[in-house]
């Protein structure tokens, strides 16, 4: 199954170092294939240092296409992650 | 999409250019690598003229230019300057002649005025627009320097690829970028691969976290870019499958529509990741010399088998 859905990066800070840690960590208990794509230019999400080359700043959009049998419940969970700041709100 | 304004943020410096009119006209799109001095264009020969060319004067066209009258100077300009022309660059520093400027303002057509003579302008602009244009793509894996030979290592996350870029860094090797390769194509069709800028010399390596290998190690074990000269693919040891034995096979894989060299490799506890890549990238060396192990070895097999063949044959016959 895949799943591709469009979000916003939401802190202040953009998607710095513990954003990035976070969204790795929570990606952990998922199998789908993760990537991001952002300005053209479409990363695997479980690579930290992907993530940061990307330098994310606040209000930029961000595609989340996850593939794998629980694609649904990883971008659920990773939206929520986007919405709720990385818990930095 | 690749315009005026982007080719003068990144080249202005080299090329000392400095914008004189047109500056409405800088998100004006470049759609070809290609520069080129009017000429023969100015004479009025416009058949085969490409309009989508970067245009540089230089003195000869400004001679040239100088015999006319102004109505007939703006006639012979206003057939070069279409809408598809991106720039105009004014080599030898020249002031441009006041027909020029007014075209190009009232056009809105960004017009340049560099130092550089027009022939050194011209391969200069026509370089960097080809660089420009160059295909791209980003790659996932680490880059390395191994004896000098580009070996990009790739294989699923945490399967030690940048474990294995930091023993080779303490071997003495070089990184060139760890997790994210950008690779452009260049003009002899070789992938060059760089680090993105704002991770460059980073390692994220497992348990420990972000590393500055540059800082660790010292400038002498980073490189800013390599040309790509070997994919090794590290992967899990799986018993199911065939590994290669014996090397008389290269195997390709294609990236970019170039294809490089490519070895799989399984890992298993105890293997030694670091001398097995050493040893890839040294048998890549002696290949590209004109030496194959294993097929100079099957030949001297052949060769003794043939001829011990007879020998054996004389000796049944002698029983």
């Amino acid at each position: 199954m895949k799943v591709a859905r469009n979000v916003k990066v939401k802190n202040s800070l953009g998607l710095h170092t513990r954003p990035a840690a976070s969204i790795v960590r929570l990606l952990q208990s998922f199998k789908s294939a993760v990537t991001f794509t952002c300005k053209n230019e479409t990363i695997n999400a479980r690579s930290i240092m992907s993530i940061l080359m990307l330098a994310a700043r606040k209000n930029t959009q961000i595609t989340i296409t996850a593939e794998g049998s629980d694609a649904e419940a990883l971008v659920d969970r990773l939206v929520r992650a986007f919405d709720n700041e990385f818990g930095e709100g | 999409m690749y315009t005026v304004q982007e080719f003068y943020d990144n080249h202005k410096k080299e090329l000392s250019l400095a914008l004189e009119a047109g500056g409405e006209g800088l998100d004006r799109r470049i759609r070809k690598p290609e520069a080129h001095r009017p000429g023969l264009s100015l004479t009025g020969e416009m058949r085969r003229f490409e309009t989508a060319r970067l245009i540089i004067i230089g003195r000869h066209e400004l001679d040239f230019l100088r015999k006319f009258d102004t109505l007939t100077c703006k006639t012979r300009l206003s057939e070069i300057l279409t809408p598809l022309t991106p720039a105009v660059i004014v080599a030898r520093g020249r002031i441009p002649p006041k027909e020029l400027v007014e075209l190009c303002e009232k056009q809105q057509l960004p017009l340049f005025r560099s130092p550089e003579r027009a022939t050194k302008l011209l391969s200069r602009v026509a370089f960097l627009l080809l660089e420009e244009f160059a295909p791209t793509t980003t790659l996932h894996g680490t880059l390395v320097e191994i004896f000098g030979v580009g070996v990009l290592i790739q294989g699923d996350s945490s399967v030690g690829k940048s474990e294995a870029a930091l023993g080779l860094i303490e071997k003495g090797h070089r990184l060139i970028s760890d997790d994210v390769v950008k690779v452009k194509k260049n003009e002899h069709f070789q992938l060059v691969g760089s680090g993105p800028e704002i991770t460059r010399h980073l390692m994220e390596i497992r348990g420990i976290g972000i590393v500055n290998v540059a800082h660790l190690y010292g400038a002498v074990c980073v490189r800013p870019n390599k040309v790509i000269d070997l994919v090794v693919k590290l992967e899990e040891w799986d018993s199911q499958h065939f590994y290669d034995r014996v090397g008389l096979e290269q195997k390709y894989i294609d990236f970019l529509d170039t294809s490089i060299p490519y070895h799989l490799v399984p890992l298993k506890p105890g293997r030694d990741i670091v001398l097995l890549l050493e040893t890839i990238a040294l048998n890549h060396r002696l290949r590209e010399m004109g030496y194959n192990s294993a097929r100079e070895f099957n030949a001297k097999l052949i060769e003794a088998i043939s001829k011990r063949e007879p020998k054996r044959l004389r000796r049944r016959i002698a029983k």
